[in-house]
């Protein structure tokens, strides 16, 4: 760990970030399998078309369970707006669309992560609501049925346009910013530049870790 | 290519079940075990192993007379079949020759999408193999230049097997010199359907009948335009990275100062 880094998540974070990204990375890989005959190929990666099936549907529960505890964790950070500040950087689109001499200053999550926790979050729910049924189709009426596959279809394209969204903004997009999600530190001045009330918050709290500096307090990070 | 129709005469069947029976032979399938629930119709429903399926009905008309309803039940064979729409794994599809709707057992993952989406509720799944079940038009014996099953078992006419256009034709002519209320059912739903009816009274008046059966909106919103969106919305969202990375660039930082670099030339 380089000096100068800040710690921005904790272990707990990290894990439950990777098990519902590759959860949902399969979904979507055996998902596609099944949507579109041009990927049927990929079943021979599971042993055929019937074995990905099942793998989509068990996935769907490793997910669901991620999703629940990624939703109680990040939920209160993520889950609410406040005004005005995230409409302000709503406003100047984060700086990222045109140039903005200084972006508004939110709190720990922008707008822009928030809507994207939003739509996994809510978008998730109507996945694994609609592919319940879809397991069991023949336990409800047919009307409704049949309209929980192009729900399930919905929210799909909602995910995986989502998805190439964060995987940018995520890596190239902001360099440094991956590192939060793989050891749990931050370059001080990529995180500055990124969340500044949040920082300045945690410097004012006195929770700030910054590697190579003395802890000014024990209380950091996420609170399980 | 030589499109193909089965035709059902409802005014010509005896309901002797001849054609179930054929069905249940040539497919191999098994007996279930039923209980008399007061009428000759039996087994009550199509079922994973029940394929083709002749429907009594005790009908009372205008006059007061009692009249008996024969309707024989099975696959439509759409021409825009919803269920080979949905089906993910090829395994339901069209016979190259026919057109009519085939069932490859061996590529049925047991998904069930076939069995929201079809209008006439046919495919049955069972829980024993996890695959669906339908009649398939006997597609080892059409392939073969042979009747179907039923139809060659059909000892009064009502089934017929024949070229797209004759059989159009015959049912046609049959529905106008029964007079009445007789008139076709099937080949004007879903793109015209490859199995079809002369139903010698008004179709309202037959139980259990779809009326006005066509490809769920559901089907055309998921497989018509959400499939497709879905690929084009994430290849819309690669370019837009991509352009966005061109033409606005990272967010760096200026040297150890958590400002955001200015960047010239803009």
């Amino acid at each position: 760990m380089k000096k100068g880094y800040v710690q921005v998540t904790d272990s707990y974070e990290r894990i439950l970030h990777w098990m519902l990204a590759i959860s949902c990375l399969l979904l979507c890989v055996t998902g596609l399998g099944m949507m579109f005959q041009t990927f049927n190929f990929v079943g021979a990666f599971f042993g055929g078309l019937k074995s990905l099936k099942l793998v989509h549907n068990f996935t769907g529960l490793v997910f669901a369970v991620s999703l629940a505890l990624v939703i109680r964790m990040w939920w209160k950070e993520a889950g609410v707006f406040v005004f005005p500040e995230d409409l302000d950087w709503c406003m100047a689109a984060g700086g990222y669309l045109w140039h903005v001499d200084k972006v508004p200053e939110t709190g720990k999550y922008n707008p822009g992560q928030k809507a994207f926790f939003l739509v996994v979050a809510g978008g998730g729910i109507l996945m694994i609501l609609t592919g319940l049924v879809m397991w069991f189709p023949t336990a409800l009426p047919v009307g409704l049925v049949r309209w929980m596959y192009p729900l399930h279809a919905l929210g799909f394209v909602a995910i995986f346009a989502f998805f190439f969204i964060h995987l940018y903004l995520g890596t190239i997009g902001n360099p440094g910013s991956v590192d939060a999600m793989i050891t749990g530190w931050m370059d001080k001045s990529v995180l500055t530049m990124l969340h500044p009330k949040w920082v300045k918050e945690m410097e004012h709290e006195g929770k700030l870790v910054v590697y190579g500096e003395e802890k000014k307090d024990d209380a950091h990070g996420h609170h399980a | 290519m030589t499109e193909k129709i089965k035709l059902y005469d409802d005014s010509k069947c005896t309901a002797c079940r001849g054609c179930q029976l054929a069905c249940k032979q040539w497919n191999a399938l098994k007996a279930s075990q039923t209980e008399n629930r007061g009428t000759y119709q039996n087994p009550p429903s199509l079922s994973p192993n029940t394929f083709l399926l002749i429907h009594y009905q005790d009908y009372v008309d205008k006059k007061g007379d009692v009249k008996w309803l024969f309707r024989k039940e099975a696959c439509m064979h759409c021409t825009d079949a919803a269920c080979v729409t949905v089906c993910p794994s090829g395994a339901l599809h069209y016979n190259k020759d026919t057109r009519t709707v085939g069932l490859d057992h061996e590529k049925c993952i047991g998904c069930k999408e076939c069995v929201a989406a079809c209008p006439f509720e046919i495919p049955r799944w069972d829980a024993k193999t996890d695959k669906v079940y339908k009649c398939d038009m006997c597609e080892s014996r059409i392939t073969n230049g042979m009747d179907p099953a039923c139809v060659k078992a059909c000892p009064t006419g009502a089934l017929s097997w024949g070229e797209k256009e004759k059989i159009l034709a015959k049912a046609a002519k049959r529905a106008k010199y029964l007079g009445g209320d007789a008139a076709t059912y099937g080949d004007k739903y879903c793109g015209g359907t490859h199995f079809m009816y002369v139903l010698k009274e008004k179709q309202e008046i037959y139980a259990d009948i779809h009326r006005n059966p066509g490809v769920p909106w559901s089907v055309t919103l998921w497989k018509g335009l959400l499939k497709p969106l879905s690929l084009l919305a994430g290849g819309g969202v690669i370019g837009g990275a991509f352009l966005h990375y061109m033409i606005h660039g990272p967010k760096v930082p200026h040297e150890g100062t958590g400002v955001e670099e200015k960047k010239g030339g803009e």
